[in-house]
């Protein structure tokens, strides 16, 4: 099936794979074909018309975007008919679109603007009433349907690749608008995909609205520091006022062939301001003799890690950070069955699966690159997407095609399952047979309480699938029986087809975990935080005892989901101290924090490359250069599978630690325009449970602790499991997710 | 020229070998012994040429016709191009201010001496909250109101901007064109670069309208 066609566009002789348009095989070869509504990453929307080509041997024009070609064809790309054709599709754009060129934040970077002078549409011979269209504000997201060209880029994206499916096309002729799908208001994760996708000023942040032009704005290149998809974005950076410094005024991405979650565009204000205060400084320095122990949070650069490491070494000091360590002791477990150190998975390689099993993880929110690679395998494979998770999430219904639901807390039995049905026929050797056949198969599906059919559904809906992927999340991970389920995660990835993904929770917790030997952590005094709480906090974070730079301040590197080494830029100057500062007067001596970016661990599979040569850019046809792939390593294999353990039981209210829609840490905490929806969210059965009700003030005690959070009763949930935000206090990453609790009613 | 005429130019600096436009003017000879230069020096005294220069003085004092400026009772009139210090004006239709925060003046100016500031006011319209010029930077090149789409910024006549900081700003509100000015019709439009020009009207082209 993999024929090539051969063919000619503009007398170039070229090549196109199958599934391949005249317009990518054009593009390929950089031969221009203007567009205003396609874009890369969705299907096309074929509305413009403007990528019309001729085709010998057919009369009139072809749409360029959808159609593919067939052997020895030859294509025009330009002609005095086409051009005529697109002088007058841009006549018909500019018909009654308001001329503000002057206030419009898409001024400078507008294709409606670009493509009117390159079709030189210099007068109008078209004309149609102009009606009332009122400007739509929808939160995060202003719509100016007078500016809408109804290109339908934003619908797509949003159906497509988000997975959201807000918004769509209220059809009407000249009246067709964007309207938020079956509501007034526009209820979705504001992503603002749809302002990043609109090739005019129609969909615009209502947080940057007329704050700044394009022309007026650095563009700093970095990598979003909020969850470990490593997305890459540009920060636009601006003075402030006449007299103030540099603040960040917007995130961009290239929407061409990556996305941003909301966070990661609105949440950019994060950044820490300080002076160089010596004496604290000094009380640091003096804080770290004394210390025993550094914690540290994973939403670091691998340079700091490193540096820690350093420090570790040099003060003969523990290093704590329990996010950090669950994870390499999980991934140190899947080794010593795959033999390899990094799991074979990739956002890539979801995006193009048509199978996914998704576990152990409220994926939408703690990864929302996991999410979007799966939609738009979803939509564009038709990929089967099995969501395991002990609750049902509304976010990804839309691309779910089975929800398998487990009892908290049977994650091993889950897996073990799993491992079962998919290894079935696999040639596992006669230890791992042995294991599979000596399951207990009764307890197990009684106990998880998914029955044999589920599996059997499962497995029958994956029967044709060609690529699959395994996604794990945190729960897994932070499990008690963390090591037995990464040895199942390994067995399912050796002997079948399946490559793995393991989710780290922060932005770096891969990084650290592959850099730092951890300790784990105890509750003891002496403990300098960094990023993290401690007797002696030096943190990006407000009230630290020493002020350092935050991740947008910051160069260096971070490792993400891919296992790729990504390069982060300086976007706002830091006048303080950072730890490269701290780390000197201890006599590790480097002038710069990047110098130990080549230092980085050879066996950990980082490669011996300069900060300074690490390239940040996404070809013209969407490849990623950004950074490099960390290199494989490989290592003994002679682990063996564990018995079984009794599956746990969750009785009563139990919380789950997750955050909501655009919130992940401390950082975006911070930033202005996120919501900070700090609720307890619980069904209407985990309110008579707990015996509370919409609105309360209640107590909540877990694992030690006792917080207070306002009750909101939530239509979306089902069971008797809260969601507990964490992204206002900080909870141990160490710990499982789903906890037991108690609940009582303040007020 | 050509490029080897050139260099031949600096290769021999002796002038008269290559062009013969050239010429000495003529001077006598310098004296050189003492007695030569004692006469020189008579003749410089009593030859009564201090006496001319003294009575053209005189002759201009008495007349009272002198071409002289007083500055600073007395300006001289300024060209309607000349760039002096930056105006803000207003529409005439409206009397509403003409700059729409843009932005391109900053973006042009390349001494680096605007700085603006914008925000969405309550009528949902771009509104300036800040601008101003550090005219100690300034040096009055112009590009800011050759770029300014609106004729909003442009320059006007106004030289006299010395101050005791290098660091003296304009600000907005100082340059726009003030209310009871605007009211009485005069304010001035710019007839530098950029500027409408005349006859401007009947080079419109007209967009159809559906009503």
């Amino acid at each position: 099936m993999n024929k090539e066609i051969n063919f000619k566009i503009d007398g170039i002789s070229v090549v196109a794979k199958k599934g391949e348009t005249i317009l990518t095989v054009a593009r390929k070869n950089s031969i221009y074909i203007p567009t205003m509504c396609y874009i890369s990453k969705t299907t096309p929307c074929a509305s413009c018309r403007m990528c019309v080509v001729e085709a010998s041997g057919m009369d009139g024009f072809v749409l360029s975007c959808n159609t593919p070609p067939v052997e020895g064809i030859e294509i025009t790309t330009n002609s005095q008919a086409l051009n005529h054709e697109r002088t007058n599709i841009m006549k018909l754009y500019d018909v009654n679109h308001p001329l503000e060129c002057g206030v419009c934040d898409k001024s400078g970077e507008c294709d409606l603007q670009n493509k009117t002078l390159e079709f030189d549409v210099e007068r109008q011979s078209f004309s149609a009433r102009d009606q009332l269209r009122p400007l739509k504000k929808w939160g995060l997201i202003d719509y100016e349907p007078s500016l809408c060209i109804m290109c339908e880029k934003c619908v797509h994206v949003c159906n497509e690749v988000i997975g959201d499916d807000a918004i769509e096309i209220q059809l009407g002729g000249y009246k067709s608008t964007i309207v938020p799908k079956g509501s007034d208001v526009l209820d979705c994760t504001f992503c603002g995909e749809c302002i990043a996708v609109c090739p005019v000023g129609a969909l615009t942040s209502s947080g940057f609205k007329y704050r700044a032009n394009a022309w007026e704005l650095n563009r700093v290149p970095a990598t979003c520091a909020h969850c470990s998809a490593g997305c890459p974005l540009e920060y636009e950076t601006r003075h402030s006022s006449i007299n103030g410094d540099d603040e960040i005024y917007r995130v961009k991405n290239n929407f061409e062939f990556t996305s941003l979650c909301g966070a990661g565009r609105f949440g950019f204000d994060f950044d820490n301001k300080a002076i160089k205060d010596e004496s604290a400084f000094n009380s640091a320095i003096e804080a770290l003799k004394e210390a025993k122990a550094i914690r540290f949070s994973s939403i670091i650069t691998n340079e700091e890690a490193h540096i820690l490491e350093l420090l570790k070494d040099k003060l003969g000091i523990k290093l704590f950070n329990e996010d950090a360590r669950v994870f390499a002791e999980f991934m140190k477990s899947y080794s010593s069955i795959s033999g390899k150190l990094h799991h074979s998975g990739s956002l890539d390689a979801i995006k193009q699966s048509d199978a996914v099993i998704v576990i152990g993880s409220r994926i939408a929110t703690d990864n929302p690159g996991v999410r979007y690679a799966m939609t738009t395998a979803a939509k564009h494979n038709g990929a089967k997407i099995v969501y395991a998770h002990p609750m049902e999430d509304a976010l990804m219904q839309n691309v779910t095609t089975q929800m398998m639901k487990y009892e908290v807390g049977t994650e091993e039995g889950v897996m073990a399952l799993l491992a079962h049905s998919i290894l079935k026929d696999a040639d596992l050797d006669d230890k791992e047979r042995a294991f599979f056949e000596d399951l207990d198969f009764g307890y197990l599906y009684a106990e998880t309480n998914i029955g044999e059919e589920e599996f059997s559904l499962m497995m029958k809906s994956f029967s044709r699938a060609k690529k699959r992927t395994l996604i794990i999340g945190n729960d897994l991970i932070a499990h008690e029986r963390a090591a037995n389920i990464a040895k199942l995660a390994a067995l399912i990835e050796k002997y079948s087809d399946f490559s793995l993904v393991v989710v780290p929770r922060e932005v770096n917790t891969l990084g650290v975990s592959l850099i730092n030997s951890l300790d784990r952590d105890e509750d003891i005094s002496n403990v300098v935080g960094y990023n993290a709480k401690g007797s002696f906090v030096i943190s990006s974070l407000d009230g630290a005892h020493l002020a350092v730079p935050a991740l947008n301040q910051q160069e260096g590197t971070v490792v993400s989901i891919d296992n790729r080494v990504l390069p982060t830029n300086v976007s706002l100057e830091f006048d303080g101290y950072i730890l490269n500062d701290i780390a000197r007067s201890f006599g590790i001596e480097k002038e710069e924090t990047v110098e130990y970016t080549k230092e980085l661990s050879k066996s950990a599979g980082f490669k011996e490359v300069a900060f300074d040569d690490l390239e940040n850019f996404l070809s013209s046809m969407g490849e990623d250069n950004r950074g490099y792939l960390l290199d494989e390593v490989f290592c003994e294999a002679n682990a063996e599978l564990e018995e079984l353990d009794d599956l746990p039981e969750f009785n009563g209210t139990i919380i789950y630690h997750c955050d909501p829609v655009l919130q992940f840490n401390n950082y975006t905490l911070k930033a202005q325009q996120l919501p900070k929806d700090n609720f307890l969210h619980g069904s209407a059965q985990f309110s008579v449970a707990a015996r509370i009700s919409d609105g309360d003030i209640v107590e909540i005690s877990f694992g030690g602790r006792k917080i207070q959070r306002k009750f909101k009763l939530d239509d979306e949930l089902k069971g008797t499991v809260a969601l507990n935000p964490t992204f206002d206090i900080s909870v141990d990453a160490g710990r499982y997710r789903f906890e037991k609790s108690k609940i009582a009613r303040v007020m | 020229m050509h490029n080897e005429q050139i260099e031949e130019h600096f290769k021999n600096r002796n002038v008269t070998e290559i062009d013969s436009n050239y010429y000495m003017v003529d001077i006598a000879p310098y004296p050189t012994d003492g007695w030569g230069k004692f006469k020189r020096v008579l003749k410089r005294s009593f030859r009564g040429e201090l006496f001319v220069g003294l009575w053209v003085v005189l002759r201009e004092m008495i007349k009272f016709d002198t071409h002289t400026i007083k500055y600073p009772e007395e300006k001289m009139p300024i060209g309607p191009r000349y760039r002096a210090v930056h105006e803000m004006k207003r529409l005439w239709e409206s009397d509403t201010e003409r700059c729409i925060g843009c932005g391109l003046c900053e973006k042009i100016c390349i001494s680096n001496c605007i700085r603006i500031d914008t925000k969405l006011d309550e009528n949902s319209r771009k509104e300036v909250t800040e601008y101003s010029i550090n005219l100690g930077r300034c040096i009055f090149c112009g590009y800011c109101a050759e770029v300014c789409p609106e004729l909003a910024i442009t320059h006007g006549g106004e030289y006299e901007n010395a101050s005791d900081q290098r660091e003296h700003y304009i600000m907005y509100q100082d340059m726009l064109t003030p209310l009871d000015k605007m009211k009485a019709g005069t304010q001035l439009e710019f007839e530098g670069f950029g500027a409408v020009t005349p006859h401007e009207d009947e080079r419109v082209k007209k967009t159809p309208l559906a009503y």
